[in-house]
């Protein structure tokens, strides 16, 4: 599978791949966004089931046994994480750049 | 309107959904709260409310599910942030939710694009219905229901012998009792093809606040 067509990432699908490293609900991954991002980043609920409805169909997240009837878990799949694995090491690179001309130390 | 009785209302809004909501929030705004909202026969019902400490605003968000336990799922995320879920079903499509906490979000979405997505599965689903029922035309066609003779001779989708001949009441009362099977006749194949073109401009207004709203 190419995993490249997912990137680069958009804030918000980041985020949540980020939170579901450990497994959790849907609230759950909009107060770890919230908390992860110092508050700069508040997903609202009719965005937050969109992502996670698209993110399933991707394959990038999975829906795990949870105790909670009413509510689902999610946790990152395999593809999920290399994706992030792929999107981190993209970032990396182009702060590497920035690093290695002008701009180091510009702030 | 006093705030004081239940009130309701029929409307219809065919998809222009933030017309929908500012329209709820002029009632709310007079003392109610959303109670129900019946969307094949626009009626909304709406109750008197008193002390609350903020507006309780509607949102509605569009989605069919497959699922029972996938819908009580989205109604749970919804409800976790502070969003009841006044009205909708499993598969009605149209969900509204009453913002019920203060410290609740402002909208049901943070992001235009998923703001916008709303409108997809809205066209989605005309389409979709459209796309069924498109080849069911296309029989009735070959079976000749789209005969434009009809309008012409359309004397001939009276069958009662020696209708044409009579006169006065006798003649009234046959013809009017008539009518509606002879209409049924002639016309039901073009009332289809009518049902499936409204379909079809449905798919495409949806499809066209779909790309208004991206941008």
């Amino acid at each position: 599978m190419n995993l490249d067509k997912y990137l680069p990432l958009t804030e918000t699908t980041y985020y949540i791949l980020i939170a579901l490293i450990e497994p959790g609900h849907g609230y759950y991954i909009m107060q770890k966004v919230e908390e992860l991002s110092s508050g700069k980043v508040r997903i609202a609920a009719g965005t937050m089931y969109g992502a996670i409805d698209n993110l399933l169909k991707q394959g990038l997240i999975q829906s795990v046994p949870g105790e909670d009837k009413r509510r689902k878990v999610y946790q990152i799949s395999k593809e999920g994480r290399k994706v992030l694995e792929l999107e981190i090491s993209r970032l990396r690179n182009l702060v590497k750049i920035a690093d290695n001309n002008e701009l180091k130390g510009a702030n | 309107m006093d705030g004081s009785r239940n009130i309701k209302k029929y409307k219809f809004f065919f998809l222009d959904i933030q017309k929908e909501e500012k329209w709820i929030l002029s009632i709310i705004r007079q003392g109610y709260r959303l109670a129900s909202v019946r969307t094949g026969t626009g009626r909304y019902d709406f109750v008197p409310c008193h002390f609350m400490d903020f507006e309780p605003v509607i949102k509605i968000d569009f989605r069919t599910f497959r699922k029972s336990d996938e819908f009580e799922n989205y109604i749970a995320l919804f409800e976790d942030s502070g969003w009841n879920h006044v009205s909708g079903t499993k598969t009605g499509g149209a969900q509204y939710f009453e913002k019920a906490r203060a410290t609740a979000s402002e909208d049901i979405f943070s992001d235009k694009a998923s703001r916008a997505e709303r409108y997809k599965r809205i066209a989605n689903m005309w389409l979709g219905l459209f796309c069924v029922y498109l080849p069911l035309s296309a029989v009735f066609s070959k079976n000749g229901l789209y005969n434009f003779n009809t309008f012409i001779n359309w004397k001939e989708l009276y069958l009662t012998p020696g209708l044409w001949e009579m006169t006065g009441i006798r003649f009234w009362r046959a013809f009017l009792f008539e009518t509606p099977f002879a209409f049924g006749r002639g016309f039901s194949g073009f009332l289809f093809f009518l049902i499936v073109i409204f379909y079809v401009f449905f798919g495409i207004k949806a499809l066209y606040w779909y790309y208004k709203e991206k941008k």
